[in-house]
């Protein structure tokens, strides 16, 4: 039987593993199904054993009844005697199966909670920069560690209340066998009280919803009071802001408080249906009883049945909240699963020769190999966009569609703004895929970078642009994360980049922890390691985007005459206006409307050329305002 | 340099391969080994998981870094001030609750005298019992809505009360702690530790009241029904109180440290999303991803340990909790045999152990919920334990002049980051400090607008100690740019009128007029009342450093200090900001960390620090030509 962590090797094989089926995404349904399949049987068994986990209160009140006869009633001590042992044999045994049923439901559940989480981690993997630009971050992560719950509460709740059913029919034939009209009764009974409390689920659910999103906006509210929390001590707002927390506080209260006032209404609800159900079930015992049809132990053995039915109805209630919860994840997921990659790999790919030259179709600019280039523009997101031409990466230009259900809207306004979502997510889709068919427009000599593997250029060109980030875990890692730099070289790079200061304020030298996304490094810190890992890779072709907008003027004059040097003899381009690295620069070209409008040597176009003259003063008159 | 700097390169440098498992192979289970190992296998591997447990509980009690942690003291009293808050709520939850769970405990008793009357006297009055369990039963669905509503409005309540409180100490956070500290702890205090502080003071408390009430009056009415019944179920159900207490000892250490193991699944997958154009720029598409699975490996083993626990707790209660049944039968033939026992209250007692279970299970998975809300409580009630940094005198600044004197500052002791800086500003000139990184520069800044107290020396405004002043009227004095880029989710008003409240809105505007932005907020939906900030009304990142330079011209300082470093004054924006900055900077005495040479050519007068120390003083032109010079090095390698 499958175990936790369950191996999963969809959308990507770190392993080498060959990667398996994708997830049926065609519809919510499905894809539950598709979840539970991927179980291999551990809630099926998991059933089973819930069975037997009941079988002291399924068999239990029956042989309590007939001990109650024949032992109690008739006087025999032998009887009471077999009762007792039986009952207690009984009760071993469900104590048994109660925790190999607990072990399984544990299993079941973290098998569909990891698996889930598994594939998002993999969904990463495989869609790499273009996953955030489909979807928000924040409902990727809510999938894996939200909604993947839900997926395994649906896996438990599916285990006991299939056992509950399953014993739920067996008291039935019990039940049936000891009176026929009791039988039906009870059959007849626990259905339609399940039937009759659903319409109040659904505005339950729709208030806990509300819930649910106010307190999810709270916390935000909370974490921008926090990331702030400089400006609010520094220049003020402490006030103003407590206040708006503490007003939203209160609406969340009060959703939380109409939840909880909808919740006791239903379980009031529970308590007077199967009260009634009690009362029904013993009324008609005690005229069976007197007609003599029942005897005294099977009225006892009644009640005890009666009492016992109430669990597997609320069981039943709570299968059909948490299926309802289990969809609503499902089409999260979906969201998430179904996109695939929009790249094709071509049927042979070119090879490429990075000692050529780099040619971008757009600005008609060719990048002399061996060379330093420093791209001044006059508008900074013209040199973005070339870097991310130059490395074959989608452009941010996309507002990530979002999947989160819409509180206010209910049935077919609802789903008129999930297909308006999905129509803007194929919209998307069909975009990125019209700009990744045919030749991309760069060429490596005379090879287009559409016909050689991805793979192939991400390895021969790098590309570290201003959203570059840290990961947490060693220096070591930070610097050398493949793990094949000699201690020599990952020394250079340090020191290329002048972060040595960082291995210096490190306890533990290379050993040294930094922070998820390196938070506890100043922004000046964080660039210098992200140079020093761009830079220890040794890519072929190097494309760095502003690598020191946030380091001081002594530190960038170090780190341009290091970088050029360190460089030397390879394809390196360095997107930045500032003049410390201009004068390192083999060649400088300006960008004007995606068009080059000035190329050569910064002394000779700072001397000869009026509109080169013009962008770099301008840039150092911006400078002079800013300070 | 690099020799010294990097001297301890070869000791920390690892050239062994990382370690193929993430998890101690002690933790791996001998499949093929004979029954008898792997029962000691087992209890190994539970005693290992214990212990790092353990561990983990005690990093988050004394954490080596980040905020404090309050003691368990504090979180009782802060739990009773809240209860005692709402007194009479209490009471009502609790009577409710009670009247409620006796109403249960009504019907079994009734069922039982059905029993007797209908053996006893062939059914004759049973019409009548029957209508009465009708009746109680209405009454027992009525209280339970009664009481489940005041448990709602009682739990929300404690819990928006406490809440609120915790963002209220947040707000007081000193200064200098704020300005120094990175803020992820506090951030996953805000988010994690309050909604499982949320779970516990909502379901968990009322829960827990309700759970003990049940089971203390079963237990009187199983007394009531038949001693002779009662105490020996009583006394089997109490052979399960040594495993319960173990296991409430173990167990929120064990749910902790899985709460930690969770969230470390979460921040490798945020970085690797956040981080997906990285990941792929370097190919590090597989290690994420085994990354990923080497914290799920962890945290099974954490899954493992509760589930352990609960196995071995469930082994003892499932017996103890359910044999009374047996216990009931067999005494119950016995008493009824001499007499001593009705059929009825044989009856009534069966139904009274059978409900039991129930509340006792609950009542024990509430009290390790609450134990677990109270660790979370306890990192929440820490950040009130910051102790302030100032305490303000009641002096105002006579006039505008800024000094510093004999400044010395360590951020560790006995390592001054500066060595006795004197400097006197001039009112409305603009400073330049420019130093290589590390020279103290920064913490020179610092000190000059009031957030950290020298070591030594004074820093004044008007001839009063900036640190003496209270912050509201510091912020009117001086201010530190920082991180001006955040946009707070609320009005644009909200966001503009920080450092003077109270602002009407025709200062407001007139602020947003002076930074060129007032035709984009007239032209919003709402204008000054439109929603801003992550998730709301989006705003281009000049519009956002437009609101930003906004508030700095409400506060209206008459001096500024920008750290370049750290104003992250966005180079895709500075064109169109330039008109707002020269708004701001009007008129204002400013002192400018400068990056950028091209900012120091244009001050009135250049600090140079190197070491600490501020090594020249002058204008661009004294300085530019000196030989030898720093600055003229500097200035050399910008322009040559």
């Amino acid at each position: 039987m499958r175990d936790f962590p369950p191996l999963v090797s969809t959308f990507w094989s770190p392993y080498g593993e060959p990667v398996a089926k994708a997830p049926d995404t065609r519809s919510p349904v499905r894809f539950l199904w598709w979840v539970l399949r991927q179980q291999g049987g551990v809630v099926v068994v998991a059933t089973l054993f819930g069975v037997l986990w009941q079988l002291p209160l399924v068999v239990g009140p029956w042989i309590f009844g007939r001990a109650i006869d024949t032992g109690v009633v008739g006087q025999d001590p032998a009887a009471v005697a077999v009762g007792a042992g039986v009952l207690l044999a009984v009760t071993l045994v469900g104590a048994v199966f109660g925790i190999l049923l607990h072990t399984l439901v544990v299993r079941s559940w973290l098998i569909s909670l990891y698996g889930t989480t598994k594939n998002v981690t993999r969904k990463a993997a495989q869609m790499g920069h273009v996953l955030p630009r489909r979807s928000p971050t924040g409902e990727i992560l809510s999938v894996a560690s939200s909604d993947s719950d839900e997926f395994g509460a649906l896996t438990e709740i599916i285990a006991r209340a299939g056992s509950q059913l399953l014993s739920f029919l067996a008291v039935a034939a019990i039940v049936l066998a000891t009176s026929p009209r009791l039988g039906v009764v009870v059959l007849l009974a626990a259905p339609l009280l399940v039937g009759v409390a659903l319409p109040f689920l659904r505005p339950l659910h729709r208030r806990q919803e509300l819930e649910r999103s106010r307190n999810s906006e709270l916390t935000s509210m909370a974490t921008d009071i926090v990331a702030g929390l400089r400006i609010l001590r520094g220049i003020g707002g402490e006030r103003t802001f407590g206040r708006n927390y503490a007003e939203q506080s209160q609406r969340s209260r009060a959703a939380g408080v109409s939840a909880g006032i909808w919740q006791a209404v239903i379980e009031a609800l529970g308590v007077l249906f199967s009260g009634v159900f009690l009362v029904l079930l013993l009324w008609l015992g005690t005229r069976e009883l007197l007609a003599g049809r029942l005897t005294v132990g099977e009225l006892i053995a009644f009640l005890g049945y009666g009492l016992y039915l109430i669990g597997p109805i609320r069981t039943f209630f709570e299968f059909a909240q948490k299926l309802t919860r289990s969809l609503v994840s499902a089409r999260k997921a979906i969201a998430i699963f179904s996109p695939d990659s929009p790249w094709q790999e071509p049927t042979a790919a070119a090879p490429l020769d990075a000692t050529a030259p780099l040619t971008d179709d757009l600005t008609r600019l060719t990048l002399r190999p061996g060379q330093l280039t420093v791209v001044v523009s006059a508008v900074p997101e013209d040199s973005a966009r070339l870097a991310d031409r130059l490395g074959r990466y989608l452009p941010a230009d996309t507002e990530p569609v979002s999947e989160e259900p819409e509180l206010r809207l209910k049935g077919r306004a609802a789903r008129r703004a999930r297909s308006e979502r999905a129509r803007r997510r194929a919209e998307i889709a069909a975009r990125d895929a019209e700009r990744t068919r045919g030749p991309w427009g760069v060429r490596l000599g005379e090879v287009d970078l559409a016909a050689a593997a991805m793979a192939d250029v991400r390895a021969t060109i790098l590309v570290s642009d201003t959203g570059s980030q840290l990961f947490a875990g060693t220096l070591q890692d930070a610097v050398d994360p493949h793990r094949r730099l000699t201690r020599e070289q990952a020394e250079e790079a340090l020191l290329a980049a002048d972060a040595v200061d960082v291995y210096d304020a490190l306890p533990g030298g290379w050993q040294g922890e930094l922070d998820e996304r390196g938070r506890g490094l100043s922004g000046g810190q964080r660039q210098r390691v992200v140079l020093a890992r761009a830079l220890a890779v040794d890519a072929p072709v190097l494309v760095l985007v502003e690598p020191t907008s946030a380091v001081d003027a002594h530190t960038e004059a170090r780190i341009a005459e290091r970088v050029s040097r360190a460089r030397a003899g390879r394809t390196t381009v360095v997107c930045t206006v500032s003049p410390l690295w201009l004068h390192h620069a083999d060649r400088v070209v300006l960008l004007d409307d995606d068009r080059v409008v000035a190329d050569g040597r910064h002394d000779d176009l700072l001397a000869h050329d009026a509109a080169y003259r013009a962008v770099v003063t301008r840039t150092m008159q911006e400078e002079e305002v800013s300070r | 340099m690099t020799a010294s700097l990097l001297d301890t390169s070869a000791a920390t440098w690892r050239d062994d391969p990382e370690p193929e498992d993430v998890v101690d192979p002690r933790l791996r289970v001998p499949y093929d080994a004979p029954p008898r190992e792997r029962l000691a296998a087992w209890r190994r591997r539970h005693r290992l998981r214990r212990e790092q447990a353990d561990e983990v509980y005690a990093a988050s009690r004394h954490p080596a870094r980040g905020w404090p942690v309050a003691g368990d003291r504090e979180v009782l009293r802060f739990a009773r001030t809240l209860i005692a808050e709402r007194k009479r709520a209490f009471v009502a939850l609790v009577a409710l609750n009670a009247l409620a769970a006796a109403t249960a405990l009504v019907v079994p008793r009734l069922l039982g005298d059905l029993v007797d009357l209908t053996v006893e006297s062939d059914g004759a009055g049973a019409g009548r019992i029957g209508l009465l369990v009708v009746g109680v039963v209405v009454l027992q669905a009525l209280f339970t809505f009664l009481a489940q509503r005041t448990s709602t409005l009682f739990g929300q309540d404690l819990l928006a009360s406490a809440r609120e409180y915790v963002v209220h100490t947040v707000l007081r956070l000193p200064l200098s702690r704020v300005e120094g500290a990175s803020t992820g702890d506090l951030v996953t205090r805000v988010t994690r530790d309050v909604g499982t502080m949320s779970r516990a003071v909502q379901f968990g408390l009322p829960m827990a009241i309700i759970s003990l009430l049940t089971v203390a009056l079963s237990v009187v009415a199983m007394l009531l029904n038949s001693v002779l019944l009662a105490v020996p179920s009583l006394l089997v159900i109490g052979t399960s109180y040594v495993a319960v207490r173990r296991y409430l000892r173990a167990a929120p250490r064990g749910y902790i440290t899985e709460g930690a193991t969770y969230s470390r699944i979460n921040t490798t997958l945020t970085e690797t999303v956040e981080g997906a154009r990285t990941v792929e720029a370097l190919g590090l598409a597989g290690r994420r991803v085994r990354q990923g699975d080497d914290d799920i490996e962890v945290s099974a083993q954490a899954e493992r340990y509760t589930m352990s626990l609960r196995n071995l707790l469930f082994a003892v209660i499932d017996v103890a909790f359910n044999t009374p049944r047996v216990v009931t039968l067999a005494v119950g033939a016995w008493g009824y045999a001499y007499g001593y026992l009705s059929l009825g209250q044989i009856t009534t007692a069966v139904l009274y152990v059978e409900a039991l279970a129930g509340p006792l299970d609950r009542l024990i998975g509430e009290l390790d919920r609450l134990q677990v809300g109270a660790t979370s409580t306890a990192r929440l009630l820490g950040i009130a334990e910051v102790p302030p940094d100032r305490t303000p005198l009641d002096v105002r600044p006579d006039g505008p002049r800024l000094v510093g004197k004999d400044l010395r500052f360590a951020y560790r002791e006995d390592h001054d980051v500066l060595h006795g800086v004197d400097l006197e500003l001039a009112t409305g000139e603009r400073l330049a400090i420019v130093g290589p990184s590390g020279s103290g520069k920064s913490t020179l800044g610092r000190l000059l607008s009031g957030i950290n107290r020298p070591r030594t020396g004074s820093a004044t405004v008007g001839g009063v100690a900036l640190v003496d002043l209270p912050l509201e009227v510091l912020r009117t004095e001086v201010a530190l740019v920082t991180q001006e880029h955040h946009v707070f989710i609320g009005t644009v008003r909200d966001n503009i009128v920080l450092a003077r409240e109270d602002s009407p809105d025709e200062a407001v505007w007139s602020a947003l007029a002076a930074v060129g932005s007032r035709d984009w907020v007239e032209r919003l939906p709402r204008g000054l009342d439109t929603r801003i900030g992550s998730g709301q009304q989006s705003l281009t990142p000049a519009q956002a450093q437009q609101i930003a330079l906004a508030r700095l011209i409400i506060a209206d300082p008459h001096t500024l200090v920008l750290d370049e470093a750290t104003s992250l004054i966005d180079p895709r924006t500075a064109r169109s900001l330039e008109g707002s900055m020269n708004a701001l900077l009007g008129g204002r005495t400013v002192v400018a960390i400068a990056h950028r040479l091209h900012t120091a050519h244009d001050a009135d007068r250049i600090a140079v620090v190197v070491d600490g120390r501020i090594v020249e003083l002058g204008s661009h032109e004294e300085l530019v030509d000196r030989p030898d010079g720093e600055y003229a090095a500097l200035w050399r390698a910008w322009t040559s």
